[in-house]
C-alpha cells in the first residue's frame, strides 16, 4: 500500500503534477461521465411518455453536458489548473482556437442559435436547399435529417442556419390543391356538388377553413375544376392521396368522366379522308385523292404511311 | 355497455359487436363497429375489462387535443349567467386492468368524425368538430353515440355577447356515465371575442360513475388547466 502511495506521489516534473493527481483527474472525469450517462438515461426513461421527444433530447443533452462540465471544473485543480488563471488564458487561447477552427465555431454557434430560435424541431418535415426530409436530430455541430427514401444526411449547422428553410409542418394546418378536368358535356355544377360531398365525408378535410371548389378554366380538352382543401399538417399527405382517388371514383359513379386530351381538326377543302393508294414499287407509294381528275398526276407518298 | 367486466365480456347491438372469447388457449378481444374490426390477443388470465366513454379526440387518429361544439347562436345578456345543455360525440374506450395497472385496449366510435381549425393555421388548434342543438333541459341521447354537456355561461363583460361555439381541451374533460353520458363545464366570457373554458369534476346527475381518463391511463401529466378561447366565440 505504501508503495502504491509513493508511486502516486511521484512528480512528473510538470508544474508539480503527480501521478496521483493525474489518476484523480481521470477518475473524476470518468465518474462524471458515468453519472452523466446514468442521469441522462434515467431522465429519458422517466419522461419519455410525458415530454415531447425533441424537448426531451434537448433536456438530456443539457443535463449530460452540465454534469461533465461540473466534473471538469471539479477535477482541474488536481492538475494545478486555477480557473481564475484560465479566464485570462482562456481569452487568448479562445482567440487562437477561434481563428484555427472558424468553421467548427461557426457550426457550434449556429447550432446554439438553431436550438434557441427553433425554426425546425425533431420530427418536422422540412425542405432545405435541394433536400426534402424529416429532421432526426439537432446536434451541437450538425443537423441530421432522413430523406423520404430513408437516406441519412448530415448537414453542418452553419448551412442549416443560413439556408432558406421550408418547414412543412410548422403550422397546424396546410392547404393542398387538385385540378380535376371534366368533359364539356358533363354538368360542372353536379361535379362540384359531388366533389364537396366527398370532401365532407373525409374526417381530416377540415370544415374550417372551408374547402374551395370552383370552375377555373375552360381548357382545350375539358372544363378544369380547382379543388382546394385544408388538412392538419400531420396527416395532409394521407388526406391528399386518399381523397384524389375517392373523387375520381365518385365522379365516375355519377357519370362524370375525366376526358382524355383530344383535338378536333376541321379541313377547309373537302378531302374527307378519301385517298387512292398508288403503289410504285417496294416501299414507295403514292396516293391520289379519289375526287381528283383522272389525268391529274398522283400525289407521291414518302413511304412512311403518312 | 359501459361498466367493468371479467373475461366473459360480450356486447352486441345493431351497430357494435365487442367480446372476449377463448381461442387457441388465449383470450382474444374482438370488436366490430362501423365496418372496422379490431382483434387483440390477451396474454393474461385474470384481468378485468373496463368499458367507458373517453375524450372524443382519438379517432381516426389523434391530430389534436381539442373539441369544438358548434350550435345556433346564443346572445348572452351583460353580467348574467345562463345554463344550457349541448351534446358531444362519444368515443368508447376499452381498457384492460390487472394488478392495478390499466392499459388501453381499444378505442372506437359509432359516430363519424370531422375536424376543423380553430384560429389561424400558425397559432390555432386542430379540433374535433361536433354540431349540437341548444337545450334548456337535459336532452334525450343515445349514450353510445352522444353525451350531454351542461354548460354554465357567465358573461362578465358589459356588452351583449353572441356565442355559437365552444372549444375545450381534452385534458380537462371529466366524463361521467350512467343512463346517459355527461360532462359539466363552465364558460366565463371575458369580452366579445374571448372566454375561459373549464370542466368541473362533478357528475351531471346523481349516481353517475366517473370514466377513466385517457391521460390518466396513458400516464400523461396535465400541466395546463382550462382553455382560453381567444380566436372568437362565433
Amino acid at each position: 500500500m505504501a508503495e502504491i502511495l509513493s508511486v502516486l506521489e511521484t512528480p512528473l516534473g510538470i508544474g508539480g503534477i503527480t501521478l496521483g493527481s493525474i489518476f484523480w483527474f481521470v477518475l473524476i472525469i470518468m465518474v462524471a461521465t458515468a453519472v452523466a450517462k446514468f442521469v441522462a438515461l434515467n431522465i429519458k426513461r422517466a419522461l419519455v411518455e410525458r415530454v415531447p421527444k425533441n424537448d426531451l433530447d434537448l433536456l438530456t443533452k443539457v443535463v449530460y453536458y452540465i454534469i461533465i462540465l461540473g466534473g471538469i471544473v471539479f477535477a482541474l485543480p488536481y492538475l494545478n489548473v486555477e480557473l481564475s488563471g484560465l479566464l485570462v488564458a482562456g481569452g487568448i487561447v479562445g482567440l487562437v482556437i477561434g481563428f484555427a477552427s472558424q468553421s467548427v465555431v461557426s457550426n457550434l454557434v449556429s447550432g446554439l442559435f438553431l436550438m434557441f430560435e427553433r425554426p425546425i424541431k425533431i420530427g418536422d418535415n422540412i425542405g432545405l436547399n435541394d433536400i426534402i426530409a424529416t429532421v432526426e436530430d439537432i446536434r451541437v455541430l450538425s443537423t441530421i435529417v432522413r430523406t423520404f427514401d430513408g437516406v441519412y444526411v448530415r448537414i453542418p449547422n452553419e448551412k442549416v442556419f443560413t439556408a432558406e428553410i421550408t418547414n412543412y409542418v410548422a403550422n397546424v394546418a396546410r392547404r393542398f390543391e387538385y385540378v380535376i378536368s371534366i368533359r364539356y358535356q358533363d354538368d360542372a355544377e353536379r361535379a362540384i356538388t359531388v366533389i364537396k360531398e366527398v370532401i365532407w365525408a373525409h374526417p381530416f378535410a377540415l370544415k374550417n377553413p372551408a374547402p374551395s371548389v370552383y370552375v377555373d378554366r375552360l381548357a382545350d380538352s375539358g372544363v378544369n375544376i380547382v379543388v382546394r382543401i385544408w388538412a392538419p399538417s400531420r396527416v395532409w399527405w394521407d388526406v391528399r392521396t386518399e381523397l384524389l382517388w375517392k373523387l375520381k371514383v365518385e365522379l365516375e359513379r355519377n357519370g362524370i368522366e375525366i376526358p382524355f386530351p383530344q383535338m378536333t381538326l376541321t379541313f377547309d377543302d373537302e378531302l374527307k379522308g378519301m385517298f387512292r393508294i398508288d403503289a410504285r414499287g417496294a416501299g414507295e407509294a403514292a396516293r391520289t385523292p379519289l375526287q381528283q381528275e383522272e389525268n391529274a398526276p398522283p400525289i407521291r407518298g414518302d413511304g412512311d404511311g403518312g | 355497455m359501459f361498466g367493468t367486466y371479467d373475461y366473459t365480456f360480450q356486447f352486441e347491438n345493431e351497430v357494435i359487436l365487442a367480446k372476449i372469447e377463448k381461442k387457441n388457449g388465449f383470450f382474444q378481444y374482438t370488436r366490430i363497429c362501423n365496418g372496422s374490426k379490431e382483434e387483440k390477443i390477451l396474454a393474461s388470465d385474470s384481468g378485468r375489462i373496463i368499458v367507458n366513454p373517453v375524450e372524443p379526440i382519438n379517432l381516426p387518429e389523434e391530430v389534436g387535443r381539442h373539441l369544438m361544439i358548434e350550435f345556433d347562436p346564443i346572445v348572452v345578456e351583460p353580467h348574467t349567467s345562463k345554463k344550457i345543455y349541448l351534446t358531444f360525440p362519444i368515443e368508447i374506450g376499452v381498457f384492460v386492468e390487472a394488478k392495478r395497472e390499466i392499459e388501453v385496449l381499444d378505442i372506437f366510435s359509432a359516430v363519424d368524425q370531422k375536424y376543423t381549425l380553430y384560429g389561424s393555421p400558425d397559432g390555432g388548434v386542430i379540433a374535433r368538430w361536433h354540431p349540437s342543438g341548444v337545450f334548456a333541459e337535459i336532452p334525450k341521447t343515445y349514450p353510445l353515440k352522444e353525451g350531454v354537456l351542461e354548460l354554465g355561461i357567465r358573461n362578465t363583460c358589459r356588452d351583449w355577447v353572441e356565442v355559437s361555439r365552444v372549444v375545450f381541451e381534452s385534458v380537462d374533460m371529466k366524463i361521467y356515465y350512467g343512463n346517459i353520458v355527461g360532462m359539466v363545464a363552465v364558460m366565463k366570457i371575458l369580452n366579445k371575442h374571448t372566454a375561459e373554458m373549464d370542466f368541473l369534476d362533478q357528475p351531471l346527475m346523481d349516481g353517475m360513475k366517473k370514466s377513466i381518463e385517457l391521460y390518466t391511463a396513458r400516464k400523461i401529466p396535465a400541466i395546463q388547466k382550462g382553455y382560453l378561447m381567444e380566436w372568437g366565440l362565433n
